[in-house]
């Protein structure tokens, strides 16, 4: 009697509270880039969407910081929108200084985004190329592995871009700069905090 | 009190209400005064010739001369008979020994009956069997006789140490069965809860060994799990008569029932102690993986589908989410749907004519498989999900029934609740399994409770060496959770 | 009720510690964020020492043969060390199912409420503790197995994350930093109390047990602390959980996820602690232990637990690792040295 009580007061909670979480493989929109840029002068975040074409799938929110983008794609662009797979976030040279504070501090406090994250800096070409071909986001991985290994003092990921901003007896610390004049170069730019 | 053939035959007719196959072949045996004597058989229990060579010849041919009825019984028992096994005994035993396929034998004013040991049915010869095949061993397997399988038991162990003891089950069917362990190694004490719980049994009729082994596990705990041991190898039920346990030989039944029975004896088998050590260790440690996956995958599939689509590695989630958008229905229906055709698939296959079988698979694989991916029915990422732990559940054979069951539950766990059901799911499972016992036994035992000297047979196999330098007893288990 | 006479303690002990210190982590942000590592690494050591010191008296009396809710006592007594007791553990419940269904929420699924989470976890722990103590310390073997697979996986994933920074290695915090990491490093005491309660028949409960115990849960705290301080750094102070964020920081190339097995790990955990928690309640309540006791216990725990969800300042009571080591103290040391002190006395008349 008790185990059939049991089961019925275990399984109602189920019932009801299951499935709220659902977000099907086929409907989730998993992010795996994340680039920002200034267009028409309004700062836009463009989310790229994973998929087998060659062009990337991108939706471009405009908005002030990472937080409000989030927010507006989960309402009107991309409902079921999940940040855990993060792997590049591409900040274009002119809006760094605008946004890397606000979205560090925001992003330090979400545990749904991947703090093992690419970061890196570009230009209007690199941004260009990534928009035109999937594989040139792939490419800029790469090339980012390898500029760590030649400049260890260069903080690639996410968590180490956090920790060297965060740290207050430091005076700067060092992004990659990715540049796509023909093919991908990197270079290294000093950021003041 | 002295038998009288007409009333023993009225009773015995009155008994079998008149069955066809009691026969009596009443005798006049020679002597000067008249004395007549009976033999009662059942027809197809008793070897006739043996009967006619061993008893009714020699009857026959005996000049008895002035002898009473009572003289005439003892010099029968005595010096006539040629049978090896003659028993005396009373009316009472009569149906036990006559439903055994004993002959016996009544003399008209004797005090006693004598059974003679003339059995004689058909059955089956030692023959492979199919269920437990092995590279390297023994080709012999259990048949249906029980004293066709004590003999091939004892001459595997060749010990006075071996012991069998009779009991009889099943009110009607009086079944005879065999208690068999070595008197050094098994307990008392369970053997004393193995004796209470067979004469505890109230069936009716018991026909096969399975019927009683529900009667053998321990109450109040999960039977999803058997805790009691089935096995068709002789060699295999010699082994485990070593470590302790307590075999029960069930006529009539090609498989020996083996308590008490441990989790990790399902991932055990005869090849293991034949083969080489290090691929033994590797055989063991895939057959854990394989119980895992055959009963993890299809739900842990179903939570990342349905909840943690991130957790896919990017080239998978594409092309899972590729393939189940073009599909109608929900992940966990889809997964659950395969499950099942493929349940019934199997049932089809196991009683279907062999002729039939080739047919039937190629009806599966292509229209079941093939053709509804290709119509968009289901995802091929399902179906290969499903047909991976379908295929893990045929390593560990004996753990099949419990294996689907599990499956079956945690994909509805995993559809509703994510891989956190999975782990609370897996949680209860645990704690149930932890809670079971075999004759006192922890289920679980050399896991948990953890024994490291133990562990030495449990995901690896040492060599012989080691293993023979102590040899672990099943009841050591109950005394070290006692203590 | 099969809770009496096998409780295991070596087994218990060896996994239970382990296995809880990784709940306890979960609350890593009580931790004061301005001291460093190696002030941290001290207090750890400080406190385990205090826990292993909050065994003894339960170790003292046990080998004098004497138990917490011995026969003996007058019946007022025996009620009132069942009531400090019950309390205690009703305590402890809440202080580890808070914060667990607390970080599950935040962390794992945002949009589920706390206490459907808790209702759940609750009636799984009542069939659990249904069972018995004996078959949880059976199933803690699995999870210490678990345990350790976790953290193999959390620690070698940050390895390829670890920096090291001169700062870290100074001694900063003071003497508030240091007494507030030593009174959070102390909550494993309460290990001592389910001792004192449970192993009322045990004949196997000897010194070297929590020695070992707590000497691998140093261990464990040590690397946490480590990896928290190298690995993850400045970024864990952001966050609540910081043993959540360092295994959602480790990752092997493109396979990260470990966290589900921190999320497994943790809801083991405190299914295994909770369990326990109710059996000892019956325990202490009913040497026999009933389902109805169990059933009463489970509907307070979550009723509590609800009041702590929506009541700030009841949180705040049921979160506060002051009261569990005080708690933890007066049940697992102060009552059974005065039961040392009173069998002592009663020997000598």
């Amino acid at each position: 009697m008790s185990k059939k009580l049991l089961l019925i007061l275990l399984i109602m909670p189920l019932v009801f509270s299951g499935c709220k979480n659902s977000h099907r493989v086929e409907t989730a929109a998993v992010i795996e880039n994340v680039s920002v840029e200034r267009q028409n002068g309004q700062l836009c975040y463009t989310f790229y969407l994973l998929t087998e074409e060659e062009t990337p799938n991108a939706v471009s929110i405009p908005a002030d910081s990472f937080q409000e983008a989030q927010k507006l794609a989960r309402r009107s662009y991309i409902p079921n929108l999940t940040l855990a797979k993060l792997k590049l976030l591409l900040i274009h040279k002119d809006v760094v200084s605008e946004i890397l504070q606000t979205d560090i501090e925001y992003i330090s406090t979400q545990a749904s985004f991947s703090p093992v994250a690419y970061v890196a800096l570009c230009d209007d070409n690199a941004l260009r190329r990534v928009r035109q071909n999937t594989r040139a986001q792939t490419m800029i991985e790469r090339q980012l592995i390898l500029c760590k290994q030649q400049h260890p003092q260069v903080n690639i990921d996410y968590l180490s871009v956090f920790n060297s901003y965060a740290r207050k007896n430091e005076d700067g610390f060092y992004l990659p700069y990715i540049t796509a004049e023909g093919d991908l170069r990197v270079s290294e730019r000093k950021i003041e905090n | 009190m002295n038998y009288s053939i007409k009333e023993i035959k009225a009773r015995l007719q009155a008994q079998f209400s008149d069955s066809a196959d009691l026969t009596v072949r009443e005798l006049t045996l020679k002597s000067s005064g008249e004395v007549r004597a009976a033999v009662f058989t059942l027809e197809g229990m008793v070897d006739k010739e043996g009967l006619a060579q061993a008893a009714l010849n020699p009857l026959l041919a005996y000049d008895f001369g002035r002898q009473t009825a009572a003289q005439a019984y003892c010099t029968i028992r005595d010096s006539v008979l040629a049978a090896s096994d003659v028993t005396e005994i009373s009316e009472t035993e009569l149906t036990a020994f006559l439903t055994s396929g004993f002959a016996v034998l009544a003399v008209d004013g004797a005090p006693e009956l004598l059974a003679i040991g003339a059995q004689g049915y058909a059955f089956r010869g030692v023959s492979e069997p199919e269920s437990e095949v092995v590279q390297r061993g023994a080709r012999e397997g259990f048949t249906e006789p029980l004293r066709v399988n004590m003999s091939l038991i004892r001459r595997r162990l060749k010990s006075p140490d071996l012991v069998f003891e009779q009991m009889t089950v099943g009110k009607k069917s009086r079944t005879q069965l065999m208690l068999c362990y070595l008197q050094s190694a098994a307990s008392p004490l369970l053997l004393q809860k193995l004796r209470d719980r067979l004469r505890a049994c109230d069936l009716e009729t018991v026909l096969a060994a399975g019927y009683l082994a529900e009667y053998l596990e321990d109450p109040n705990t999960s039977r999803l799990f058997s805790g009691v041991g089935i096995s068709e190898r002789p060699d295999t039920v010699c082994g485990k008569l070593t470590e302790g346990r307590i075999a029960v030989i069930v006529d009539g039944t090609p498989a020996v029932l083996v308590v008490p029975h441990l989790f990790v004896e399902e991932f055990q088998g005869v090849d293991d102690y034949s083969n080489r050590t290090y691929y033994a260790t590797l055989i063991r440690l895939i057959k854990y993986l394989s119980f895992c996956v055959s009963v993890f995958l299809p739900a842990v599939y179903t939570a990342l589908a349905q909840f943690h689509p991130e957790y896919f590695p990017t080239w998978i989630l594409i092309k899972t989410s590729n393939s189940l958008s073009k599909t109608p229905l929900p992940v966990t229906l889809e997964v659950l749907l395969i499950t099942f055709v493929y349940e019934i698939m199997k049932e089809a296959g196991l009683r279907i004519p062999k002729s039939l079988g080739h047919a039937v698979s190629i009806v599966g694989a292509l229209v079941i498989g093939e053709s509804a991916v290709t119509a968009g029915i289901i995802s091929s990422s399902t179906l290969m999900v499903v047909a991976t732990a379908a295929i893990c559940s045929y390593v560990t054979s004996p753990l099949y029934p419990p294996v689907t069951m599990l499956r079956l539950v945690f994909i509805i766990i995993a559809g509703v609740l994510g891989l956190w059901g999975i782990v609370l799911a897996s949680a209860m499972v645990m704690i149930s399994l932890c809670a079971k016992t075999s004759l006192g036994v922890p289920y679980l035992s050399s896991l948990s409770p953890f024994s490291l000297r133990t562990m030495r047979d449990v995901f690896v196999r040492a060599g012989w060496k080691r293993l023979s330098r102590h040899t672990i007893k099943v009841q050591h288990f109950a005394e070290t959770e006692e203590r | 009720m099969r809770t009496e006479v096998k409780f295991s303690s070596k087994r218990f002990l060896m996994t239970l510690t382990l296995c809880a210190c990784s709940v306890i982590l979960l609350q890593n942000g009580s931790l004061p964020q301005r001291s460093s590592f190696l002030c941290r690494l001290a207090a750890m050591a400080a406190g385990l020492l205090g826990c292993f010191l909050i065994f003894l008296p339960s170790i003292w009396l046990r080998k004098r043969g004497g138990d917490v809710f011995s026969q003996s006592l007058p019946r007022a007594a025996r009620y009132a060390a069942a009531a400090v007791y019950t309390a205690c553990f009703f305590y402890t419940a809440e202080y580890f199912l808070f914060p667990y269904t607390d970080m599950f929420c935040k962390k794992y699924y945002p949009d589920t409420s706390p206490c459907v989470i808790a209702l759940i976890l609750l009636i799984c722990c009542v069939y659990a503790a249904l069972r018995g103590a004996n078959v949880i310390t059976r199933f803690s073997v699995f999870l210490f197995a678990l345990a350790m697979l976790t953290n193999l996986l959390m620690f070698g994933g940050s390895l390829s994350s670890l920096r090291f920074y001169s700062s870290d290695l100074g001694i900063r915090g003071g003497f508030s930093g240091f007494s507030q990491s030593f009174l959070y490093f102390l909550t494993p005491s309460f290990t001592a109390v389910l001792f004192a309660c449970l192993s009322g028949y045990t004949r196997n409960f000897r010194l070297r047990q929590p020695v070992i115990a707590l000497a691998l849960t140093g261990v464990k705290y040590a690397l946490v602390l480590f990896f928290i301080a190298f690995a993850v750094g400045e970024y864990a102070l952001r966050q609540e959980y910081q043993t959540f964020v360092l295994s959602r920081v480790a990752h092997f190339g493109a396979y990260a996820g470990i966290e589900r097995f921190y999320m497994a790990l943790s809801t083991m955990s405190v299914f295994m602690i909770v369990s326990l928690l109710l059996c000892a309640m019956c325990r202490s309540v009913d040497r026999n232990g009933s389902r109805g006791f169990t059933a009463a216990f489970t509907a307070a725990i979550f009723g509590a637990h609800m009041l702590a969800v929506y009541r700030p300042e009841v949180r705040e009571f049921f979160t506060s690792p002051l009261l569990l080591v005080g708690l933890s103290v007066l049940t697992a040391a102060i009552i059974p040295s005065v039961m040392l002190i009173f069998t002592r006395r009663g020997h000598n008349v």
